[in-house]
């Protein structure tokens, strides 16, 4: 048995939406091939601090009576998969699996700038799970940069433009991005389903490409200025309504990923969420699965 | 002695005062709550105070141009309001 052999780590650094996250794996490990969405996000250390650190340890999981008190299991964005609970200094984000030896880990910090996973490094999700957790570990992290993970599909327009299409999952919001490729000239797919919109400090918003995009393979690092939202409802027809004030941050909010239960982070996400949606447009659009759909968005941004 | 929730942060976005409440349940299901601008104004006021109809309707007889009567209904109405939207705390 090596079990008291401590592992040999290597640091991995990424560069995502302007924020450094730094991977400490074994080096046995070939991280690219588990983590095949963030090769290109891949960056040098830089002279910067990592925004978060975050640890595999290839151990048990924890015992249950060492996970804290249960928060909440349902997410929008994360759907069910996960379960987190919160300590006194820590948070722990649990996936779920109904044998036991294939449940997966996380202890954070409050401010989830260090984490620690555990799990099987022979488990053939591992690739699957360690990028939701970091997923977990960069919206929250980002919330204290000003940057929220956001679920949504984004075009870049002309290169320069995006516009983010919400909306509750199988209401189309990759369809409509579709649209836009096949109907609207000088379109890219910038994320289908994990983009981050981060407000600077002078004011501009950008969305950026993440190693997070659904079941789209579209993991670009780039960003664009960022044009406006739009959330999506079927509908009969095609309507686009512009929204301002409280409506307009009600329109993007249920996008929006945040532990609602830590003051500090919820806040920090509602401030910014208030900034942006005064920076950007907000738009409504009851819609078909048309190419008129997509043509009513266009419209509404780039030529009205 | 009931006060304002402390979690609560009054933020304005274009014209309109909001909150948003971050209930229990979904991780990231929140309520929204509105304010017209006298609430608004009071929220300011009562933020760490207690908040009872008699401090409420002196804060309207304050800057307003109404009846005693008229302030302690208001502030009745108001109380009743926050505290039935679940703004208050012990």
């Amino acid at each position: 048995m090596e079990g008291n052999i401590e592992p040999e780590l290597t640091d991995h650094y990424y560069g995502i939406a302007g924020l450094q996250l730094a991977l400490r794996f074994p080096s046995t490990l070939n991280l690219d091939n588990v983590l095949p969405s963030f090769v290109g996000f891949r960056e040098e250390q830089r002279n910067r601090t990592s925004a978060a650190v975050v640890t595999f340890r290839g151990e048990e999981v924890p015992a249950e009576e060492e996970w804290g008190t249960l928060r909440s299991d349902i997410s929008l964005v994360w759907g069910d998969n996960f379960r987190f609970y919160e300590q006194e200094d820590a948070f722990v984000t649990l996936i779920k699996h109904k044998i036991k030896d294939k449940q997966w880990m996380m202890k954070s910090t409050k401010d989830f700038s260090a984490s620690d996973i555990y799990g099987k490094a022979d488990d053939p999700r591992m690739g699957e799970f360690v990028s939701w957790l970091l997923m977990v570990v960069f919206g929250q992290v980002g919330l204290l940069h000003r940057l929220i993970l956001i679920h949504a599909s984004v075009i870049a327009y002309r290169q320069k433009h995006g516009v983010a299409f919400l909306g509750k999952s199988g209401t189309g919001k990759s369809t409509h991005s579709k649209l836009w490729l096949q109907h609207i000239p000088d379109t890219e797919l910038l994320n289908d389903d994990n983009p981050a919109v981060r407000l600077e400090e002078d004011g501009r918003v950008w969305i950026y490409g993440t190693p997070w995009s659904g079941k789209t393979p579209c993991y670009k690092n780039k960003r664009v200025e960022l044009k406006g939202f739009v959330r999506l409802e079927q509908a009969p027809l095609n309507r686009f309504t512009w929204k301002k004030g409280m409506e307009s941050l009600v329109a993007v909010l249920p996008s929006c990923t945040a532990l609602r239960w830590n003051k500090d982070l919820f806040n920090a996400m509602t401030d910014t969420l208030a900034q942006l949606v005064e920076q950007v447009s907000v738009g409504y659009l009851e819609c078909l699965p048309d190419a008129d759909a997509a043509k009513t968005s266009h419209r509404a941004f780039f030529e009205d | 002695m009931m006060k304002l929730r402390h979690d609560l942060v009054l933020r304005k976005v274009g014209d309109d005062y909001i909150m948003v409440d971050p209930s229990q349940g979904m991780v990231d299901l929140s309520k929204v709550h509105t304010l017209n601008e006298t609430a608004a104004w009071l929220w300011e006021q009562l933020t760490g105070k207690e908040v009872n109809v008699e401090h409420v309707a002196a804060l309207l007889c304050e800057r307003y141009d109404v009846s005693p009567e008229q302030a302690a209904a208001d502030a009745e109405a108001l109380v009743q309001e926050f505290e039935k939207a679940g703004l208050l705390e012990a």
